[in-house]
C-alpha cells in the first residue's frame, strides 16, 4: 500500500468538498479519478497533495503519516503533483523550471542541469529547452509541469487534469508519456474528463460525487454505474432510461 | 473624570478610524489588495474641505459632500488609471503602484500647502457639551458620531442592496459574477472609488475636529492597516469594532505614556497582531 | 559574451567576463579620471547606493518579498558603529558586526510570522517596524534621540577611518560592493537563487516540488538584511553622523526601492543601472530645486515609482529585453 487515505473529509466554514472519502493506491498502479465538476475531486487530491489540511481523518504514504505535513515535505517523501492551471514559473525557461524540480534530489547545480535536461529529453520538449515558460501554450505548459514533477523522482504522481483540452494527435502523445512515465515505476493517480485516457491508462477507477466516493472498480463497471451516469448527467436521465427499457 | 474624558475622546476619534479602515477593508476583501495610499486619501479629504472652506464659504455638510465626491472620483479614476493593470501583474508591481501613489500624493501636498499644520476656521459646529459630568467638544462629538453612522451604513449597504451584493459577488467569486451579467471591472471601479470617498468623508470629519498636516496620512494610513488586520481583513463591522478599540488605546497610551507613544503604541500592536494573531477578531487572514 | 557548445549541443553564450571586466575596470578608474571633490562625492554616493540597493535585491527583486521599510536594517548598521564609539570609545568599524547581529535577528523576528502570509503582510510589516524604530529612537536617549550620534571628530588612530579625502571610501565602497555583487552572482547560479526565483514566479507551485519556500525567504530576509546593515554602516563611518531620519527615514526605503526597480528587479545589475541613473538625477533635481528639494524629489520618485509599476515593472533591463528578443533568448540559455 503506497498511498492510502482514510476517511477524509475537508469543510470550507459548513460546506463539506470532501465526506469521508477512502483510497488506497499500491504501488505501481494507475488509478483513475472522476466525476462532475464540483465533486470533490481537486479538494481530494489537495489534501492528498498537502496544499490543503483535512478537516479529519488520514492520509499515510509509504508506511508514515502526511496528514497534516506540508506540501513540502509530501514532495520530498515523493509525492509529485500537477495542478489543473498550469503553475509553470512562466517568467523562467523551461529548462530552469525543470531544474527547480531536480533540485530536489540534486543540490548541485552541476547535476540538476544534468538531471533536468534528461527529464525534458524524455518528455518531449527538448526543442523549448531555453524557451520562457509562457511561450508555449497550454498544452505545452501542461507538459512542461509533468516534466517538472518528473525531475524530482516522484513515486507517486497526482495528474490533476493534465490532459485536458488536447487535439486528438496531442492526446495521444500525451497518453504515451504517461504510460512511459508509468513503465519508469512511477505510481499514477490521475484525474481526468476524457474517457479515453481513463479507459486507456487506468486499471481501477474512483468516481466521485458531492465530495464522496459513490463508486470503484474497473474502468468499464464504473463507467456504465448508474449512480456515476446519475451524477454526471442528472435523474431525469435515469428516468427516461427505464422508461424506454 | 479624566480618564472617562480620555475614553470618549478616544473612542470618538477611534470611529473616524473605523470609517476611513472600512474602505480600506473593503478592498482587501474583495481583491486581495492593499491600498498603501489610503492614508493619504484621507489627508486629501482634509485638504478639500479646508479649500472648499476657504474659496466658497461653504459648512461641514458641503466640504463633507465636497471630500466625499472628490475622493470618489479620485478612487475611481485610481483604480482605471492604475489598479486595474497591477492587478494582473507581480507583486512587485502591485506594491509599488499605490506606494508610489502614496509619496505622490504625499509630498505634493507637502509643495502645495507647506509642511505646517493647519485647522478649519470656527464651523458652525463649536463649543463643549457636558454629558453626565463629561466634557466633550462639539466638532469631536459630531465627527465620531456621524463616522459610526456612516460605518454601519456603509455595512448595511454591502449586506443589504443589490449593489451591496454585486460587489461582495465579484469578491467572492468573480466568475460565477461574470456569468451573471455582473462586470466585475465595473465593480471593483466603485469599490474604489467607495473606498476612497470612505476616506474623504472622513478626512473631512476630522478636518471639523482635528488639526493636520500633509504627513498625517502615513500615520492614518498604518492606522488603517492596524484596524484591519485587528477587525479582520476584509470585514467591516469588524474595521468598526477594532477602530474604536484603537482610538481607545492610543488615548490611553497617550494619557499614560505621554503623547510620543501613541504612534509607536499602534505600530507596536500591529506588529504583535502579525505574530499572534493575524486573522484579527473576525474575518479572513 | 562568449559564445561555447553547450553539453545538449546547442550554441549557448556565458556571460564572460568582458561586460564584467569593462565595468570593473570604468569604476576602478573613475576617481582618477574624475577627481574633483564633487565627481567623487556623486560617486561615493552612487556606489552606497547601489550597495543598499543590490542587497534589497535579494529579497525584494529575486524572492519577490517587497520590503518598503528596508531602512530599519540600515538603520540599525548605521546607529551600531557610532553607538559603540559613543558609549566605549572603540573605533566606529568594531560596531559593525553588531549592528549586522541586530540586522540579522531583526530579519528572523520579521520573516518568521508575516512569511506565512500573503505578499502583502510582509510589505506592510516593514513600514510599520522601520517606523516603529524610527520614532523610538527619536525618543530613546541612548542612541541621541532627536539629534542622533557623531563619530571621533578627528582620527586618533588609523582605525576610526576618516580620512580627509573621499578616495580611500570609494575604493572600500567598491570592494563591498563587488563583494556583493559576487555573492548574488553565485547565488543566482546555484540552488538558492533558483528556489527564490520559484518562489517569486508561483509559491504554491515552489512548495509542490519541495521548495522550503519559508526558510528560503527568511535566508534571503537576513542576507539582504545583513549586507544593508554593512551598507549603513558604511554610511555613518564615512559621515561621522546619523540621526533616527537619516538612519531610519522612508527615503532610505524608498530610495533603495526605486533604484533597484528602476534598473531590473531580480537582475544582477538591475540595482547598478537604476543608480547610475538615480544618483546622476537627484543631484541634477537638488541642484535645481534647491537644497531642501526634498519634496520636489520625492514627488518625482512616487512618480517615477508608479510608472515602473504601471508599464515596466521589470525595470530598465525587461524594457532593453523586451526590445531584443533574440538577444535575451541567447542571454538567457544556461
Amino acid at each position: 500500500m503506497l498511498l492510502e487515505a482514510q476517511a477524509v473529509s475537508k469543510a470550507f466554514g459548513s460546506f463539506f468538498a470532501v465526506r469521508q472519502a477512502d483510497l488506497c493506491v499500491d504501488e505501481g498502479e494507475v488509478v483513475g479519478l472522476i466525476g462532475p465538476n464540483g465533486a470533490g475531486k481537486s479538494t481530494f487530491f489537495n489534501c492528498l497533495a498537502g496544499d490543503t489540511m483535512p478537516t479529519s481523518g488520514k492520509i499515510v504514504f509509504a508506511g508514515q503519516d502526511v496528514t497534516s505535513a506540508p506540501p513540502e515535505t509530501h514532495a520530498r517523501l515523493g509525492i509529485g503533483r500537477t495542478f489543473q492551471v498550469p503553475a509553470t514559473f512562466d517568467e523562467m525557461t523551461v529548462l530552469d523550471n525543470v531544474m527547480v524540480g531536480a533540485y530536489l534530489r540534486h543540490s548541485h547545480h552541476g547535476d540538476a542541469r544534468v538531471s533536468a535536461l534528461q527529464t525534458i529529453e524524455l518528455t518531449g520538449l527538448k526543442a523549448q529547452t531555453n524557451m520562457p515558460a509562457r511561450s508555449l501554450g497550454t498544452p505545452g505548459r501542461k507538459r512542461l509541469e509533468i516534466a517538472r514533477v518528473l525531475a524530482t523522482s516522484p513515486r507517486l504522481m497526482l495528474l490533476d487534469e493534465s490532459l485536458a483540452g488536447l487535439t486528438p494527435m496531442e492526446l495521444k502523445e500525451a497518453i504515451r508519456l504517461v504510460q512511459k512515465i508509468h513503465e519508469m515505476g512511477v505510481t499514477i493517480v490521475i484525474v481526468e474528463h476524457v474517457m479515453e485516457v481513463i479507459m486507456t491508462l487506468t486499471r481501477r477507477v474512483l468516481a466521485f460525487n458531492q465530495g464522496h466516493v459513490i463508486a470503484s472498480g474497473a474502468p468499464e463497471e464504473v463507467v456504465r454505474n448508474e449512480a456515476v451516469i446519475e451524477a454526471y448527467l442528472g435523474r431525469g436521465r435515469h428516468k427516461h432510461r427505464s422508461r424506454s427499457t | 473624570m479624566l480618564l472617562l474624558q480620555v475614553i470618549v475622546g478616544g473612542l470618538l476619534l477611534g470611529a473616524i478610524y473605523a470609517l476611513f479602515s472600512s474602505g480600506l477593508t473593503l478592498i482587501w476583501g474583495m481583491m486581495n489588495f492593499i491600498n498603501f495610499a489610503h492614508g493619504e486619501f484621507v489627508m486629501f479629504g482634509m485638504y478639500v474641505s479646508l479649500l472648499v472652506v476657504v474659496w466658497l464659504g461653504g459648512g461641514p455638510a458641503v466640504f463633507g459632500f465636497a471630500a466625499a465626491f472628490a475622493l470618489f472620483t479620485l478612487g475611481v479614476f485610481v483604480y482605471f488609471s492604475l489598479i486595474r493593470y497591477v492587478l494582473r501583474g507581480p507583486m512587485l508591481a502591485q506594491i509599488l503602484s499605490t506606494f508610489g501613489l502614496a509619496l505622490l500624493l504625499r509630498y505634493t501636498a507637502f509643495w502645495i500647502f507647506s509642511a505646517n499644520f493647519v485647522s478649519l476656521p470656527q464651523t458652525s459646529l463649536s463649543g463643549i457639551v457636558n454629558i453626565g459630568g463629561v466634557l466633550m467638544p462639539v466638532p469631536q462629538l459630531v465627527a465620531g458620531v456621524i463616522a459610526i453612522l456612516l460605518t454601519v451604513g456603509l455595512h448595511l449597504m454591502l449586506t443589504r442592496t443589490k449593489v451591496g451584493s454585486q460587489l461582495l459577488a465579484v469578491s467572492e467569486d468573480r466568475g460565477a459574477a461574470m456569468l451573471m451579467g455582473i462586470k466585475p471591472d465595473h465593480m471593483q471601479a466603485l469599490a474604489w472609488g467607495l473606498s476612497a470617498g470612505a476616506a474623504g468623508i472622513a478626512g473631512a470629519l476630522m478636518a471639523i475636529a482635528y488639526p493636520w498636516s500633509p504627513s498625517v496620512g502615513e500615520t492614518f494610513g498604518l492606522t488603517a492597516f492596524v484596524v484591519v488586520a485587528l477587525g479582520g481583513f476584509g470585514s467591516v463591522p469588524g474595521a468598526l469594532l477594532a477602530g474604536l478599540i484603537i482610538g481607545l488605546i492610543q488615548a490611553l497610551s497617550a494619557f499614560w505614556f505621554g503623547p510620543i507613544y501613541k504612534d509607536i503604541v499602534v505600530y507596536a500592536l500591529f506588529v504583535a497582531l502579525l505574530w499572534l494573531r493575524p486573522q484579527g477578531l473576525m474575518g479572513k487572514a | 559574451m562568449v559564445a561555447a557548445a553547450g553539453p545538449d549541443g546547442q550554441s549557448v553564450k556565458i556571460p564572460g567576463p568582458t561586460p564584467t571586466i569593462l565595468l570593473a575596470a570604468g569604476l576602478l578608474a573613475y576617481p582618477l579620471v574624475f577627481s574633483g571633490p564633487f565627481y567623487l562625492d556623486i560617486g561615493v554616493t552612487f556606489l552606497l547606493a547601489a550597495i543598499s540597493a543590490s542587497a534589497w535585491n535579494i529579497v525584494g527583486g529575486y524572492a519577490g518579498q517587497v520590503s518598503v521599510g528596508h531602512a530599519m536594517f540600515f538603520g540599525l548598521g548605521a546607529y551600531a558603529p557610532l553607538l559603540c564609539y559613543t558609549l566605549f570609545g572603540w573605533a566606529p568599524i568594531a560596531g559593525i558586526p553588531f549592528g549586522i547581529a541586530f540586522s540579522i535577528a531583526l530579519a528572523v523576528a520579521i520573516g518568521i510570522p508575516t512569511f506565512r502570509l500573503t505578499g502583502h503582510y510582509f510589505s506592510m510589516a516593514t513600514i510599520a517596524v522601520a517606523e516603529l524604530i524610527r520614532i523610538y529612537f527619536g525618543t530613546w536617549d541612548l542612541v541621541g534621540a532627536a539629534i542622533g550620534l557623531q563619530g571621533p571628530a578627528r582620527a586618533r588612530d588609523w582605525w576610526d577611518l576618516t580620512f580627509r579625502s573621499e578616495v580611500p571610501y570609494y575604493y572600500i565602497f567598491l570592494a563591498v560592493l563587488a563583494i556583493l555583487l559576487r555573492v548574488t552572482f553565485m547565488i543566482e547560479q546555484r540552488r538558492f537563487g533558483y528556489y527564490l526565483r520559484a518562489i517569486k514566479a508561483g509559491e504554491r507551485a515552489a512548495r509542490s516540488l519541495g521548495v522550503p519556500v519559508q526558510q528560503t525567504k527568511i535566508r534571503a530576509l537576513t542576507l539582504s538584511a545583513a549586507f544593508t546593515s554593512l551598507a549603513g554602516s558604511l554610511y555613518s563611518v564615512k559621515t561621522g553622523f546619523v540621526d533616527p531620519e537619516s538612519g531610519f527615514g522612508i527615503l532610505v526605503s524608498v530610495q533603495m526601492v526605486i533604484i533597484a526597480a528602476l534598473g531590473g528587479a531580480g537582475r544582477l545589475y538591475g540595482p547598478l543601472v537604476g543608480a547610475l541613473i538615480l544618483i546622476p538625477l537627484q543631484t541634477t533635481t537638488n541642484t535645481w530645486f534647491g537644497g531642501g528639494g526634498t519634496g520636489l524629489t520625492f514627488i518625482l520618485y512616487g512618480g517615477i515609482i508608479v510608472l515602473i509599476a504601471r508599464y515596466e515593472p521589470g525595470g530598465v533591463f525587461e524594457l532593453w529585453d523586451r526590445a531584443a528578443p533574440r538577444r535575451w533568448r541567447r542571454k538567457h540559455a544556461a
